[in-house]
């Protein structure tokens, strides 16, 4: 038995930084090339393994590439040079609620985000009760989504999302969102995850979460990895580089 | 191989987003379905009253049906070109509509562009399912062909859906791409033999001979367009009761693989970027 869940090799992304872009046919002739650009390492050379059944946060400054590697591990991006590889079912929480449609009601919304997470039909039918409940908006199920407050909507897109029941699961940010209530339910949702033998990969700012929560962690800063391994003396040398210069 | 298993193991996840489109687009609307109708029957009116009574265009009467009804015999056609021509401009915008969940979300993508096609394919069932009525009703023996008209429809489906394939990658990088299109899908319309009869381009055609010289005539140029082929099979099944000819089928059947599988191929090749492109 592999007891990597996710193996990140030597993974490098670029982007390209545009002097001049020619998205129009016209100025793509009048100046006869489409684009200059220049490549920008958002990610450089990073490698590590995030251990099976941890919780591991990926920490570091603004712009330090952390959600350029969340989305390269969500599939979204492709790295340019090195390679990803997860063991188990992958899913990725990068913004809840992406894909509903204001129109309809819930009822029909869970079942349609959840195709777009990857669950069967037959899946989301057995879960409905428990996505309905952890939400807690039995009430507006059959309203459409566009009246629900913003709480609601995201504690619905937040829910579906969780019970997609993956190996692997990646999350950004989101647990920002929600009141102190709801935000304790995650929370302990993810201590049930992780009860439960799965990986959960998370970027936060918030150091209090990631203390508190991960045991794992990698700080990244100007697209290179500094340090990873056990989260204490990450997330130290993480907050003694800045009270060092600040 | 591979990639079509992929995209086989989403149907469900095309399903789901078919009905997101065909459940939303007429909600709160009091009309609901009939919208769908309004556009081709606008166009029938004028059409009718513009080709049929003022420039006098006169079809051939449907043989061996004996239909001699402008109005049924352009929505033999326009029905099947409004189709394509939805299919098309909506098709083409539907990555750049969807970008936010290309960024934040992976799925196989190309149940985006497909999704419309699907919605658009039941929006047309049910325009079709009218004009079957309504061509029973002014004495068509219509519902024998019915099967055969449902396998034109759906090479038309195919290859109007490998043609937005094409049309949602070249819009993420040129948007160009949509307004091109609508000018296109206009000139296409008159190009499309919908208003008047293909006999009448024979005719012209014969009168100017070779053109500049040479021994390519316009009617050879003009049955190049595809959409020549498949209207003729759809006013042959539905307005004239007959087998259309074995050629058209095999044309229309050549078009539709071949550009799906060029849709296809284009499409799997950009599909990786399209997150970073957007």
């Amino acid at each position: 038995m592999n007891d990597v869940a996710v193996r990140v090799d030597n993974v490098s992304k670029s982007f390209r930084m545009y002097k001049e872009r020619n998205q129009t046919i016209k100025s793509a002739i009048m100046r006869g090339r489409t684009s200059v650009h220049e490549d920008f390492w958002a990610l450089k050379d990073i490698t590590f393994d995030v251990p099976v059944g941890s919780t591991f946060g990926l920490i570091g400054s603004n712009g330090s590439g952390k959600s350029t590697l969340l989305k390269c591990l969500a599939n979204i991006y492709f790295p340019n040079k090195g390679t990803i590889t997860h063991f188990g079912k992958l899913a990725a929480m990068l913004e809840v609620g992406s894909g509903f449609h204001h129109e309809l009601s819930g009822r029909e919304n869970i079942f349609l985000n959840g195709s777009i997470l990857g669950m069967s039909k037959k899946e989301i039918t057995r879960k409905f009760d428990e996505i309905v409940e952890f939400s807690g908006v039995e009430q507006f199920i059959d309203q459409p989504v566009k009246n629900y407050s913003s709480g609601m909507y995201v504690r619905l897109g937040f829910a579906i999302a969780i019970n997609v029941n993956p190996d692997i699961l990646v999350v950004d940010e989101v647990l920002a969102v929600g009141d102190a209530e709801f935000q304790e339910k995650c929370f302990q949702k993810f201590r049930d995850l992780k009860a439960a033998g799965k990986t959960v990969i998370l970027v936060s700012h918030s150091m209090d979460t990631v203390e508190a929560m991960c045991d794992h962690a990698a700080w990244i800063n100007k697209g290179t990895l500094m340090t990873a391994g056990e989260a204490a003396p990450v997330i130290a040398a993480y907050t003694d580089s800045y009270s060092h210069d600040g | 191989m591979r990639y079509l298993r992929e995209v086989l193991a989403s149907r469900e996840l095309l399903v789901n987003l078919t009905l997101r489109e065909t459940r939303g687009k007429y909600k709160r609307t009091v009309f609901g379905q009939l919208w769908s109708l309004a556009n081709p029957l606008s166009l029938m009116l004028i059409y009718t009253f513009v080709f049929a009574l003022i420039f006098r265009i006169r079809p051939d009467v449907g043989d061996p049906s004996g239909l001699d009804v402008f109005a049924l015999w352009l929505l033999c056609g326009l029905l099947p070109w409004t189709f394509f021509s939805t299919v098309l401009s909506v098709g083409a915008g539907s990555l750049v509509a969807n970008a936010s969940l290309i960024q934040k979300v992976y799925f196989s993508r190309i149940v985006l562009p497909l999704s419309l096609v699907g919605s658009s394919i039941y929006n047309w069932l049910f325009e079709m399912a009218v004009l079957v009525v309504a061509l029973s009703i002014v004495g068509a023996f219509v519902l024998p062909w019915l099967p055969l008209v449902l396998v034109a429809m759906l090479l038309l489906a195919v290859f109007a859906g490998g043609l937005s394939l094409m049309l949602a990658i070249a819009n993420v990088y040129f948007r160009d791409t949509q307004y091109f299109l609508s000018i296109g899908l206009q000139m296409g319309m008159y190009l499309a033999p919908i208003i008047y009869p293909v006999s009448m381009v024979s005719d012209v055609s014969k009168d100017l001979g070779g053109l500049l010289g040479s021994p390519i005539t316009l009617e050879s140029v003009f049955l190049l367009n595809p959409m020549v082929h498949f209207i003729e099979v759809f006013r042959n099944l539905l307005y004239d009761n007959r087998w259309p000819d074995p050629a058209e089928w095999l044309i229309c059947l050549g078009w539709a693989v071949v550009t799906f599988t060029i849709g296809l191929l284009v499409f799997r090749a950009n599909e990786k970027n399209l997150a970073e492109t957007l």
